[in-house]
């Protein structure tokens, strides 16, 4: 079993080398065996140690011993490192099988890199889910920050593409910090690295360092998972290609900082600022989020948002120590996203990389297949029953009720209101892109080319988890709660919902999200209420929505501006004071050169009168002195 | 030699002036009643041939490429 946990990280390792260094312009069929097949045999690997319930902390060596300092390097099995390896495995896996179809029309240098940076990062993220000491996780947590930024700067010959790997890396390094910083202030305080040994260090009553060790934990967290206000790199991270989209930023990075919170759930049980600002910062970016894309046009980019939304969620049921509910949701999120974003990949590749919505329409005639499955994905992000969505989303929203204090209701009512933006532009997304006749901008005219099997098969696998999955845990019919008593052993008992009016609720919000996504019919297919008209009376909210409530300006003009004066200056000063001088140094010397190169005549006899005329001095010297 | 325009004459100018030398060294070793003058002039003969050796082995380089009856005119190396 020792073996078989590291043999975990050791599949994509080994692929990622194998791509990398000796497949690099070789067959593209080892290529695409190898990409996806390690993330498989890591599946299996990790489907064994399920079968054979493992539940332990495996050391295999020490890994840094400095004085009392020691860091073994250990691996921490248990259901909720489990969990995560599932979705990141086998939601990885598949869609690094779509991939093998969606990067067919890369140069074969390409296609190698590009499964060699998904491999690296699959192995990036299991480290960070597996390592059992914060050291380990921080080397987990940098390297799923550089293999995102090679992957969205994937396509390095555009200009965009690069600036957004840039922002996202920067971000990232900012949230790193906060997390290094984090895991120090454990360190001093508790002396422990070792999780099964830090944690029942920590104090249950709240303290200053606690809290502050929480709160910097927090700022990796939000970083990571793309929470106000570390989220702009999101959006722009979109310039990656498609399967990047969905594996990052839907099913796996992006959760990192909900499975972080879940993992320190006794340090943030041991708080409460800390811990309520998780809870806020989620249900903020969750209504944030969802406004912003009622407005986007790129299709990518309303994903984008419904994704930082939902991550918002996330971090709004870890925040009220709803662990297990945020878990689930992770899960639903990575099956309905990693879904909507591999459809939407098959749309994009048939129309030739446009990802415009105004140029789409008529998908639902000539795509059938995408199509229907998209419309699953919809449906779930819109949170109807019986898809997966509604299942977790009313899990968190549940538990949030039925908390019953000021708080519990306050997060309450935002996700309610996210709920029913989230049914109105996925509703406008799925209408104005899919349902509505072909748009006459649209790149290709004629009959679109569905996507081939081996891009369909992994969408029509997902399509099913998104429609079957919420059968996991259906506690919003009173049912049973798999997810639940799968993570008890670590996060503990879930709370028992005494309050019966969270069913209403749950009525109510499935009710006036459908409705939403009805509406949206209205709007954009029947023109029963024009989104022109709309536009033209409340032309100020849709300029705010469209500048992302000019997040990218106030940055630009808080931090970037101030930087490029500074670099002026800097760059000014140095042209005029330390470059005048470095000149000045060698035009003197240049000069000195010249005056002295004139002694080099050349001529053999000059040299002999220079030579002879020293002599007669030195000789002239030595008698002088020698007679005084 | 300052006036000689022959490399074959400047070097044999230089033996001159070594063997000049030479001369002084025994003389004030023999005069002075001191051995290391003669010492002196064994190394100095040392030179001499090892200088010779050097000088001849340059010229007969230089007369290989071009015939040269000027030192003036090696003047390449003009700074």
């Amino acid at each position: 079993m020792q073996a078989l946990a590291l043999a975990i990280l050791l599949f994509p390792a080994a692929g990622g080398i194998f791509l990398g260094v000796f497949n690099w312009r070789g067959s593209r069929l080892l290529t695409a065996m190898v990409g996806p097949g390690v993330i498989w045999a890591a599946f299996v690997c990790v489907l064994i140690l399920l079968g054979n319930n493992v539940d332990q902390d495996f050391t295999y060596w020490t890994w840094i011993r400095a004085g009392s300092f020691e860091v073994p390097f250990d691996i921490l099995i248990d259901h909720l490192s489990l969990f995560m390896c599932l979705v990141i495995t086998g939601v990885g896996g598949l869609i690094v099988t779509y991939a093998v179809g969606y990067m067919e029309h890369e140069t074969d240098g390409s296609y190698a890199r590009f499964f060699c940076y998904m491999d690296v990062f699959v192995l990036a993220m299991l480290i960070l889910v597996l390592a059992g000491n914060t050291v380990f996780l921080i080397v987990g947590w940098a390297g799923v920050g550089l293999s995102s930024y090679l992957l969205i700067g994937f396509y390095y010959w555009r200009r965009s593409a690069v600036i957004a790997a840039r922002k996202a890396f920067v971000m990232n390094v900012i949230g790193d910090i906060g997390m290094i910083l984090g895991a120090f202030v454990l360190f001093v305080s508790y002396h422990q690295v070792v999780y099964l040994k830090l944690f029942p260090a920590l104090p249950h009553t709240p303290d200053a360092t606690t809290e502050l060790a929480a709160f910097l934990l927090l700022v990796g967290g939000i970083a990571k998972s793309a929470q106000l206000p570390l989220h702009t790199w999101l959006p722009d991270a979109m310039e990656g290609p498609t399967p990047v989209s969905a594996l990052i930023h839907a099913a796996t990075m992006v959760t990192a900082g909900v499975y972080l919170v879940a993992r320190f759930h006794p340090l943030y049980d041991a708080t409460i600022y800390a811990h309520a600002a998780v809870a806020i910062i989620g249900a903020v970016t969750a209504l944030f989020a969802a406004s912003i894309a009622l407005v986007q046009t790129d299709i990518k980019r309303v994903l984008a948002y419904s994704t930082m939304s939902q991550i918002g969620y996330m971090f709004l049921a870890v925040g009220i120590g709803a662990y297990s509910a945020g878990l689930f949701h992770l899960l639903s999120h990575a099956f309905f996203k990693a879904l909507l974003f591999m459809a939407a990949g098959n749309v994009i590749h048939a129309l030739h990389d446009d990802q415009d919505m105004r140029h789409y329409g008529g998908l639902w005639h000539d795509m059938r297949r995408s199509s229907v499955t998209f419309l699953a994905g919809s449906l779930s992000l819109a949170g109807i029953i019986p898809f997966v969505g509604f299942f977790s989303k009313e899990n968190v929203l549940g538990e949030a009720f039925s908390r019953g204090d000021g708080l519990g209701y306050a997060v309450w009512f935002i996700g309610f209101v996210t709920a029913v933006l989230t049914g109105f532009y996925t509703g406008r997304m799925w209408w104005f892109a899919f349902w509505r006749p072909a748009s006459e901008e649209r790149p290709v005219a004629g009959h679109l080319h569905e996507a081939p099997l081996v891009m369909l098969v992994p969408v029509a696998v997902l399509a099913v988890l998104t429609t079957v999955g919420g059968f996991l845990q259906i506690k919003a019919i009173g049912g049973w709660a798999l997810v639940d008593d799968f993570l008890k052993p670590v996060l503990g008992e879930e709370r028992i919902r005494t309050n019966g009016l969270e069913y209403l609720a749950t009525v109510l919000t499935l009710v006036l999200a459908a409705l939403a996504f009805a509406a949206a019919y209205n709007f954009w297919i029947r023109g029963t209420w024009s989104p022109a008209g709309w536009r033209a009376r409340y032309g100020w909210g849709a300029r705010v929505l469209e500048r992302k409530y000019y997040f990218d300006e106030l940055y630009d003009w808080a931090f970037v501006r101030p930087l490029d004066r500074l670099a002026g200056f800097t760059d000014r000063e140095d042209r005029s004071l330390i470059d005048t001088g470095a000149v000045d140094v060698g035009a003197y010397t240049e000069r000195g050169a010249g005056a002295l190169s004139l002694t080099q005549t050349g001529f053999l006899r000059s040299y002999v009168l220079v030579f002879v005329a020293g002599v007669v001095i030195a000789a002239v010297l030595v008698l002088w002195r020698a007679s005084s | 030699m300052l006036i000689r325009r022959n490399p074959l004459v400047m070097l044999i100018c230089i033996e001159l002036m070594l063997n000049a030398v030479n001369l002084t060294l025994v003389a004030f070793s023999r005069q002075l009643n001191n051995r290391e003058g003669q010492l002196f002039a064994l190394m100095t003969m040392t030179v001499a041939a090892a200088e010779a050796v050097v000088g001849l082995a340059i010229l007969v380089d230089i007369f290989r490429v071009r015939d040269l009856e000027d030192v003036d005119d090696l003047s390449e190396l003009k700074g």
